[in-house]
This record gives C-alpha cells, sequence and structure tokens, in this order.
C-alpha cells in the first residue's frame, strides 16, 4: 500500500535568491501573434509543432528537472508531456496566455501522475503543485540550458562531460589529451561565458 | 587570484555541486557565487542528444542512432513514444488523457467503463431473454365456408328462397303443398301437368333443403287460396304467378316470396350451382387486449350475408369465443368486401358462415 503524501511549504523563490542573481520572469514569445500563428499552424500540420518545441524545450524540462531526482527522469517526463501536447494541440484554445504555460499545466498533471505512479517518494513539496508561470528560477535554468549551445565548441564539450557525464577534470582531460589544468580552464571560461551572457541576456528584457 | 587558482577554486565548487553538498553562500568570492550557482543549475543539464531526438521522434523524421545515443535513453524514448502511440492509436482516453492531453481521473475512467459494461451486458441479457420468451403474437386466420356445415336454426319472422313459375295461365296458382325439394331441380314443379306422356319422366322438384319435407298433398303454392288446380300466371315453367321454376310468388328455383333457391325471400345457400363469394378486402381482424393478457385463443364463427354488390350484411356471431374477441371480429368483417356470389352467371345474395381464428404463438 503506497505510504501517505505529506506536504511541506518551502520559503518562496524570492526568499532564496541569492543577491546579483537575474531575476526573470517567464516570456515566453515576445509577440504574442507569432505565437498563436505557430499554434494554428501546428493545429494544422502537426509537422509545425517543431518550432513550438524549440522555443519551449528549455522551459519544460527546466520545469521538471527541478521538481524530479535524476536526468533520466525529466528526460521521460519531458518527452511524455510533448507527446501529450502532440497529441492534443487540436483541442487547445487560445486565450490569451502563452504556449508554454499550457504546456506547463500538462507538465504539472504528467508530474502527479509520476508521483502516484512512484509512492517510494513520500514527501511531495507543495511548491511543486503550483503552476510555475511566475517562477523565474525556471527562465533562468532554461536559459543556462540554453546559453550552453551557444557556446564555444571545446567549452561546450567540456561542459557537458562534466556535467551531464559527470566525469573527472583527469578523464576529460586524457580523452582531449590535453593538461587537466587545460581542461579547468576550459571549464572556467565556460561558466564565465555563461555568467556573461546571462547577464546579457537579463539587461536586454 | 591568478587564473590557475581561480580554475581550481571553482572545479573544487564544481565537485561539491556534483557530490551533492550545499554550496550556495560559503563562497566568499561573489564571482565564484555565481560560478558555483551556475554549475548547480548546470547539474540538471539535458544529455546534447535528448533534446534532438524528442524532436526527431516529434516530427516523425528520424530513427534513434545508436552510434550518437545511449542505448538506455534511447530504449526509455523509444518505449515511451512506443507506449505513447500505442495508447494514442487505440484509445486516447482509456489510458487516462483526454483529447487535450491532460489526464483524466481514473475514477471517472472507471465508472464510465462500468456502465458502457452494464448497458452492453443489460442488452445482451435483453437479447438472450427475449430469445427464450418470444412475444406473443396474435393471429387471426379467416375462413369463408359454407352455411351447410353450421345448420341455422329456424327464423320466426323471417323467412328466405323464393319461388315462383306458372304457364300464362289465367288463373292465379292455386292452394297446395311444396313440391319436393333436392339440391339440383331437372323439372319444375307442375299443378296442371300439360305434358302427360314425356319422353323422359323426371319427378319435379324445386331447389331447397332435401331434408325439408311437406305432406303429400296436392302441388301448389302454400299462401294462394285458390283451389282449382292451375300453374299461375306467371312464366317460366314453375308454379306461380311470377317467374321462375320455383314454387310461390317470388322468382327463382325455390318456395315463397322471396328469390333465389331455398325457401322464403333469403340469399342463396352455397352449392347448388351458387358460387362462393370471393373476398377481395379482408383486413385482419385485431386481437383483444383483454385477450392478449390473458392469452386467450380460439375461434370465432360469423353468420354474414354477402349481398350482391359484395357488401356483408346482417353478421351475426354465430360460435362466441368472448373476451371481446367476437365484437373484434364482427367489426373487422363488417368491412370486409367480396366478390359476389353468381347464380347462372348472376351475382346474387348467399348466405355464408366466416371463421375467425384468433391464435397465440
Amino acid at each position: 500500500m503506497p505510504a501517505p503524501v505529506t506536504f511541506r511549504r518551502v520559503p518562496g523563490i524570492n526568499q532564496t535568491r541569492k543577491p546579483g542573481t537575474a531575476e526573470m520572469h517567464l516570456k515566453v514569445v515576445e509577440n504574442d501573434t507569432d505565437e498563436r500563428f505557430l499554434v494554428e499552424a501546428a493545429q494544422r500540420d502537426p509537422s509545425c509543432f517543431a518550432e513550438l518545441y524549440e522555443q519551449n524545450f528549455n522551459r519544460v524540462y527546466a520545469f521538471l528537472a527541478r521538481r524530479v531526482a535524476t536526468r533520466e527522469e525529466a528526460q521521460d517526463l519531458t518527452a511524455e508531456v510533448f507527446h501529450q501536447a502532440l497529441a492534443g494541440i487540436g483541442g487547445f484554445q487560445w486565450r490569451g496566455a502563452p504556449f508554454v504555460a499550457w504546456l506547463l499545466g500538462i507538465a504539472a498533471h504528467v508530474l502527479a501522475g509520476h508521483w502516484q505512479r512512484n509512492p517510494k517518494r513520500q514527501e511531495i513539496l507543495a511548491e511543486d503543485l503550483e503552476l510555475a508561470g511566475n517562477d523565474g528560477s525556471i527562465e533562468r535554468r532554461a536559459m543556462i540550458f540554453q546559453l550552453v549551445e551557444s557556446l564555444p565548441e571545446d567549452q561546450r564539450q567540456v561542459i557537458v562531460r562534466r556535467f551531464v557525464e559527470q566525469r573527472s577534470i583527469k578523464e576529460i582531460a586524457q580523452e582531449f589529451s590535453r593538461s587537466e589544468g587545460a581542461i579547468k580552464q576550459l571549464q572556467l571560461r565556460a561558466l564565465r561565458n555563461l555568467r556573461t551572457r546571462l547577464r546579457s541576456h537579463h539587461e536586454q528584457l | 587570484m591568478n587564473s590557475f587558482s581561480i580554475a581550481d577554486e571553482l572545479d573544487q565548487a564544481v565537485c561539491n555541486v556534483l557530490a551533492g553538498v550545499e554550496t550556495a553562500g560559503v563562497n566568499a568570492d561573489l564571482e565564484m557565487d555565481e560560478l558555483a550557482n551556475i554549475a548547480a543549475e548546470l547539474q540538471h543539464l539535458p544529455q546534447p542528444q535528448f533534446k534532438a531526438q524528442l524532436k526527431a521522434q516529434l516530427t516523425g523524421r528520424t530513427v534513434f542512432d545508436s552510434a550518437i545515443v545511449e542505448p538506455r535513453v534511447a530504449s526509455q524514448i523509444q518505449i515511451a513514444r512506443i507506449r505513447r502511440e500505442t495508447e494514442i492509436a487505440v484509445l486516447p482516453s482509456l489510458f487516462g488523457n483526454s483529447s487535450d492531453g491532460y489526464p483524466l481521473h481514473q475514477r471517472s475512467m472507471a465508472a464510465s467503463l462500468f456502465m458502457h459494461v452494464s448497458a452492453l451486458a443489460l442488452v445482451v441479457v435483453s437479447g438472450v431473454w427475449a430469445a427464450h420468451h418470444p412475444t406473443l403474437k396474435p393471429t387471426v386466420t379467416t375462413t369463408v365456408i359454407s352455411l351447410a356445415d353450421y345448420p341455422l336454426p329456424p327464423s320466426a319472422t323471417v323467412s328466405h328462397g323464393g319461388g315462383s313459375g306458372g304457364d300464362r295461365d289465367p288463373l292465379k296458382v292455386s292452394n297446395g303443398a311444396p313440391p319436393k325439394f333436392s339440391a339440383e331441380q331437372l323439372a319444375p314443379p307442375l299443378v296442371v301437368v300439360r305434358n302427360t306422356d314425356p319422353s323422359l319422366p323426371v319427378e319435379p322438384t324445386v331447389i331447397g333443403p332435401p331434408e325439408v319435407t311437406f305432406p303429400k298433398t296436392q302441388t301448389g303454392d302454400l299462401y294462394s287460396k285458390l283451389l282449382v288446380p292451375s300453374n299461375g300466371s306467371g312464366f317460366g315453367g314453375g308454379i306461380g304467378d311470377n317467374h321462375g321454376t320455383g314454387a310461390g310468388n317470388g322468382n327463382g328455383p325455390g318456395v315463397g316470396p322471396g328469390s333465389g333457391g331455398g325457401i322464403g325471400d333469403g340469399p342463396y345457400a352455397l352449392g347448388g350451382g351458387v358460387s362462393a363469394p370471393r373476398p377481395i378486402f379482408d383486413p385482419e381482424p385485431e386481437y383483444s387486449e383483454e385477450a392478449r393478457i390473458n392469452k386467450f385463443q380460439g375461434d370465432v364463427v360469423l353468420f354474414v350475408i354477402i349481398g350482391a354488390d359484395g357488401t356483408p350484411r346482417e353478421i351475426r356471431v354465430q360460435r362466441s369465443l368472448g373476451m371481446g374477441l367476437d365484437e373484434k371480429a364482427v367489426a373487422a368483417v363488417k368491412n370486409w368486401r367480396f366478390q359476389p356470389a353468381t347464380k347462372d352467371g348472376r351475382a346474387v345474395s348467399v348466405q355464408v358462415s366466416i371463421e375467425v381464428k384468433f391464435r397465440l404463438f
């Protein structure tokens, strides 16, 4: 029999934010008309769903990754969300809210189903059950994920091996036939690059 | 602090992040703290091929490339995709997903499934029950039969049949008993025999019930008061003042003031050269509700006179059944129409019995 689920209220995001970190708000597409056009196109032709996917993948993944334990879970749930979205986009009705809000609604339901299927997790944060429409941390994480793709290739390779594959500096150095110090320097430059671009993006907002 | 020492310090912070050690706020250097925060976010970075792989799945363009995709992840995604496609293809809502992608309540799905199964079971059970308990469908069979099968009691006030004849004698027909009845008339009756030496002597008769006999007295008209023998002033060869080959003031081969065969003034009976009427419009009688409920069945016999115009009249119940079936039979037969009976090519009235069979099966 599944263990009873308990809820625990945690402090708000703003209370835990570090000074100097960018406060971002969910802002999906600057022009609602463009997004609406994309949605209508995808409703007529599902192959047009790719553009909506590109625009919203990182946000959905960031929302889910923050609420599950492992990367594999986050990826599986993200895939499920987009499959459900593609299947149900015909029934989507534009009501002025950004498309990502609908996606995050699906993600919340998928997440709830995931928790029901995994009763081992006995404690669920009450915050997790709320939609993250005003959660700046999601936008920040999504932006970081997106900026990684724009890093120089050598820096991106180091980030992927270090954080995704969780390999040591020594292992990476052996793979690239470089010194450990060089790999650490690449890691430092990559993170500084991300910080700079993150600030630049924040200033543009 | 030179860049090498910063790189070492950052790597140590990254190691702490990857090891799950809380790093927020532990770094005195603001830059290091920012970089550590970014590193904390990066530990959730998706696998680089995952995004492209999922996109390919959604757009249906690609097959997994095992060279660049980790087999375990690829299989998970593949399984998820197959499961999803199967669910959508078979019955999306069956697996808890509504048309707009939101999950449905399992209880509602279970209740819906229960109701559908119940309805289906009800249909099947009712069908089986109906097959074993067929509806009692009433059937009614009607038959026009000869009156001879159902002897009628003599009427005290109404007589039937009729006949006349005569040989144009100046005198009216004389009094006497009717001649002998027979089903077929070969020679008309005569009071005054003109041909005393016939080549083929035949007993004169009139058409009527052979079992009816009269006293053996002088042949003549029962209603005449004339005692002088006379065949009558009529014509046709019989006895009377009208025409025909019978006896009386009617016409035809019978006896009495009516017409046709038999005695009296009524219609013919079937047989003896009288063809049976043929129903041309015979709506089926209804089954009475009372009889249907009580599962009552049987036969009703009606006495009917079919006029020369083919319409039934004087309908009487000859054999009653009750339960409202008599009335239903009479009401139906009243609307019947017949091709009239004929005698010598001429439409005549006949009396028939109609048997109406009410059956439940």
